[in-house]
């Protein structure tokens, strides 16, 4: 029987011990981790001082995607609201977040620097077609809390 | 010939040759922007720099002719310093346009720059500003900051097509490319120039933005338009077409197209599109459709027999497509019923078809009732060409209207409508009365003589005689209008030792391939059934990519035709004209959505792959024939697959023996009543019955055309009026315009023009004119 109090006794002396040392995870999601200020997640798509969209639509980060998991199809801009800085634009730009990779090299083709990863990595969705981030989507960037 | 050394290779050249064609033949890649072998050189834009030793400077390969002897350098540190600096010019008022830019990763601009520009400007002024985005005609935007001045469109409309629609203005570093006084472009060639331009100055209105290269899919393909067959490329993205363009086959043809084949590829997208089957005005299902026409084929057996069926097809599906409806026919049905649909009735047997070979060689060129340029836009295009390379070319228009223009002049004979048979036997027993094949051509005519409007004396017709019978190299383009045409030609070809080519301008565009795949082309065959559908001897009519009333020379004919018969069926991409008078429509596939094979005018076979899907519920036909097979329970097995091709023709339609010459009738003249107008007919390749909205603002909104003094006599002012017009068969009303080249009493209409269906009047008919209250009583 004393061997078994012992036993226990040192058991609860490892927990009682480990309770007080440093802690390897963290209680997500109330604590969040610091990143790298380079971290690459979901994509945004940005606009200039004005609202306009930078994108233009050239398609060259389609083109890069090692994944193929953008799709862009451009179009002359309407011209009765302001939606592009140029004539030509973007009618429809998604990008598939299950196919990409995040090498981020779709940010480095892009000439007017439209295309920008956010650090914003929390991608979690109920079925395949809700990862598809389309325009919309992607003009207004999620924020991480 | 010539001998010289390019980058340490030997190669002999004709003379003449300039260097930059010598490197092509060997393989090696000289930058060009201005140089085109169609357009000849001009040396403008410097970017072909060549080392030629010997020499104290850098020459231009393309205005270099070549030299015995002549050791040529294509690349090494000169040269690329060369280019570099011209390179440096052409981009100093370039704008950095290439992301919006719809030349871009196509651009021969930013492919030297990569290759041989250097990677960073040294030029710090603003640059200079032009106009960007202007339209020049409803399907070209000109952007002039992007102009590298190579002036190709320049040259191709003003010294290759001859219609002078551009030129450039300005001096120096503001020279532009502009329209002659601003007017918008309307020669039928203006497309060409987008294929023309090196790079994104002049741009497509329709595949604006729609796509990047990277994104495309390009398939080999063959114009379906008219019988021309021009090779182009067919450009899709995502399922769809986007863009057709010039395929160029070195040493066949330059890859020209005309406006109607390069913009109007978007007949499968258009609104009228059929996507569904409809059985007794009903929208079904594809598969109810193929069961209910099954059993429709199958009660139709048991009932009225195999010779109660017939099969009417259009003329424009591939040859496999035609080879299967002939076997399905065969085969399954057992019916020997089947014709072509078709609006003229002269046949060109096989052995007299020439090729565009005859064009580049041909010291005559007679057309015959019918001007190319309407018709067969391209070979307009080969016979300005050949005008171009032959000055002396020797042109001669024979029909009821001068069909010479002033792009390629020449005589023209100007005759009472349907006498070009008659008249052409005249001309020839003018010259040789006494030939025993003239004689037998002429035994029918007995005096004729033929009336000429114009300054045509008799002196001139003999002198036609002489050329048909004397010209080393005689090409006519045949309409097949007058079906009595075919004997003369056949004459020719009995009279002549030289050569004597004939190209059929008439269509439907793969009729040679329809007689290749085994379906009977003439006349008579369509003439049959017609005739035993009224006499209600058909009890069902498989009307394949066809449509009777369009087509067919007698509309009220084609209509109790088409009445008469218990079932008739279409299987087609639109619905056809009188909707009412088919019991189901089923949707089809066509060009851009089979593959297959295309005959052209000339007999060569040509493949086209398919680079779409078929829309909506629209199938190819064989998907039909395969379907009602089964329901009749009869195995139709197409595999292995037919090869339309040839062991011994290679690509082109073998000959075969020619038939005897027959005479020419003497052409009945209609009585005249004063103020009446003889109804000419006329193929227009813009009005062929292909929807297109791309092409809507090019569609002639004055189809016809009168001569002025009727023009003034009825009423007609600038720029055009409507008309009524009543025939014996009933009343239309027609949109006219004046055109000088019409004679006095002559209205020329094209055939199938919505609103307007010459038809219901007839080809050939003595009409009058009507107010147009008449017209809408009717």
């Amino acid at each position: 029987m004393l061997e078994g109090v012992k036993a226990i006794a040192k058991g609860m002396g490892t927990t009682f011990k480990a309770l007080t040392e440093p802690r390897d995870t963290i209680a997500y999601p109330e604590k969040r981790r610091e990143y790298a200020p380079r971290f690459r997640g979901k994509h945004m798509l940005a606009r200039d001082e004005d609202g306009h969209e930078l994108c233009v639509g050239c398609g060259l980060c389609e083109a890069v995607c090692p994944a193929q998991a953008i799709r862009v199809v451009a179009a002359e801009a309407p011209t009765d609201k302001p939606v592009s800085w140029t004539n030509r634009y973007s009618v429809d730009y998604e990008v598939d977040l299950i196919r990409c990779i995040f090498c981020g090299m779709c940010e480095e083709a892009c000439p007017t620097n439209a295309v920008r990863l956010t650090p914003f990595n929390e991608l979690a969705a109920f079925n395949r077609l809700d990862m598809i981030a389309d325009k919309e989507e992607l003009l207004s960037p999620p924020v991480r809390r | 010939m010539i001998r010289l050394t390019i980058d340490d290779r030997e190669i002999t050249v004709p003379e003449g040759t300039m260097v930059v064609d010598a490197a092509q033949e060997l393989g090696i890649d000289v930058p060009i922007y201005c140089y085109h072998q169609a357009l000849g050189p001009l040396g403008a834009c410097r970017i072909c720099l060549v080392q030629v030793e010997k020499m104290p400077k850098l020459v231009t390969a393309c205005t270099t002719a070549v030299q015995e002897g002549m050791v040529v350098h294509t690349r090494g540190a000169a040269v690329d310093k060369g280019r570099q600096g011209v390179l440096e010019f052409l981009l100093i008022n370039h704008p950095l346009d290439c992301p919006v830019c719809d030349k871009g990763g196509e651009c021969f601009l930013q492919d030297y720059t990569f290759q041989y520009g250097s990677a960073a400007g040294r030029y710090d002024e603003p640059k200079i500003h032009k106009l960007k985005d202007a339209a020049i005609n409803e399907f070209i935007i000109i952007d002039q900051e992007r102009c590298v001045l190579c002036q190709r469109c320049v040259r191709f409309m003003g010294e290759y097509v001859g219609e002078e629609q551009l030129l450039l203005e300005g001096r120096g570093v503001e020279t532009v490319v502009s329209t002659v006084g601003h007017q918008a472009m309307d020669s039928q060639f203006s497309g060409n120039v987008i294929d023309l331009c090196p790079v994104g100055a002049l741009l497509s209105i329709p595949y604006r933005y729609k796509a990047r290269p990277w994104n495309l899919e390009r398939e080999e393909s063959v114009c379906p338009h008219c019988p021309v067959g021009c090779t182009t490329s067919v450009t899709s993205r995502e399922g769809h077409v986007i863009r057709v363009e010039g395929r160029p086959i070195p040493g066949h043809n330059w890859g020209w197209l005309c406006d109607r084949g390069r913009f109007g590829y978007d007949f499968g997208y258009v609104e009228d599109r059929l996507l569904n089957a409809w059985i007794d005005g009903e929208m079904t299902s594809a598969a109810e459709s193929t069961r209910t026409i099954g059993s429709w084929l199958n009660d139709t057996l048991e009932q009225h027999g195999r010779d109660s069926v017939a099969f009417l097809v259009g003329g424009q599906q591939t040859m496999e497509e035609a080879y299967q409806i002939r076997r399905f026919a065969d085969e399954v049905v057992g019916t020997s019923k089947v014709a072509v649909s078709r609006s003229v009735k002269g046949y060109l047997p096989t052995g007299l078809n020439g090729t565009f070979e005859d064009l580049d060689r041909a010291d005559t060129i007679v057309y015959l009732g019918q001007d190319p340029y309407d018709a067969v836009p391209v070979v307009h295009l080969k016979v300005r060409d050949r005008h171009l390379d032959n000055p002396g070319l020797k042109v001669i228009g024979v029909g009821a209207y001068d069909l010479t223009r002033s792009t390629v002049p020449g005589d023209a004979f100007v005759i009472e409508p349907g006498e070009e048979a008659a008249f052409l036997a005249y001309a020839l027993a003018k010259v040789a009365a006494s030939d025993p094949i003239i004689a037998r051509l002429g035994a029918e005519l007995g005096d004729f003589s033929p009336t000429f409007k114009g300054s045509t004396s008799e002196q001139d017709v003999e002198r036609l005689g002489h050329q048909l019978l004397e010209s080393e190299h005689l090409v006519l383009l045949w309409d097949g209008k007058d079906p009595h045409v075919e004997s003369v030609l056949l004459a020719l070809r009995g009279l002549r030792e030289d050569v004597t080519a004939v190209l059929p301008t008439f269509g439907p565009s793969n009729w040679r391939g329809f007689e290749r795949a085994g379906i009977a082309v003439d006349y008579d065959r369509l003439e049959a059934i017609v005739e035993e559908a009224i006499q209600g001897k058909i009890h069902l009519l498989f009307s394949i990519g066809a449509d009777l009333l369009r087509d067919y020379p007698d509309r009220e004919r084609a209509k109790a035709a088409l009445a008469a018969i218990d079932r008739v069926v279409s299987v087609g991409l639109f619905f056809p004209e009188q909707r009412e008078l088919y019991h189901a429509v089923v949707p089809g596939a066509g060009w851009s959505e089979v593959d297959g094979t295309y005959t052209n005018m000339e007999g060569r076979m040509q493949v086209a792959k398919a680079t779409v899907q078929p829309p909506g519920q629209s199938r190819p036909v064989r998907t039909y024939l395969g379907s009602w097979a089964h329901a009749l329970k009869k195995s139709f097995v197409l595999e292995p697959e037919w090869d339309p091709f040839d062991n011994n023709a290679g690509d082109l339609i073998a000959s075969v023996v020619l038939p005897e010459v027959r005479s020419v009738p003497r052409p009945a003249r209609p009585a005249m009543k004063d103020g009446a107008l003889r109804l000419v007919g006329t193929a227009l390749v813009m009005e062929n019955g292909m929807p297109s909205e791309i092409l809507q603002p090019r569609m002639p909104r004055y189809p016809g055309r009168i001569s002025l003094a009727d023009a003034r006599r009825l009423g007609i002012g600038e720029p055009g009026g409507e008309l009524g017009l009543r025939g014996q068969q009933g009343v239309i009303s027609v949109m006219v315009a004046v055109d000088e080249r019409i004679p006095q009493g002559v209205l020329v209409l094209p055939y199938g023009v919505v609103g307007s269906p010459l038809n219901q009047l007839g080809d050939g008919a003595v009409v009058e004119a009507v107010s147009l209250e008449e017209v809408s009583l009717r």
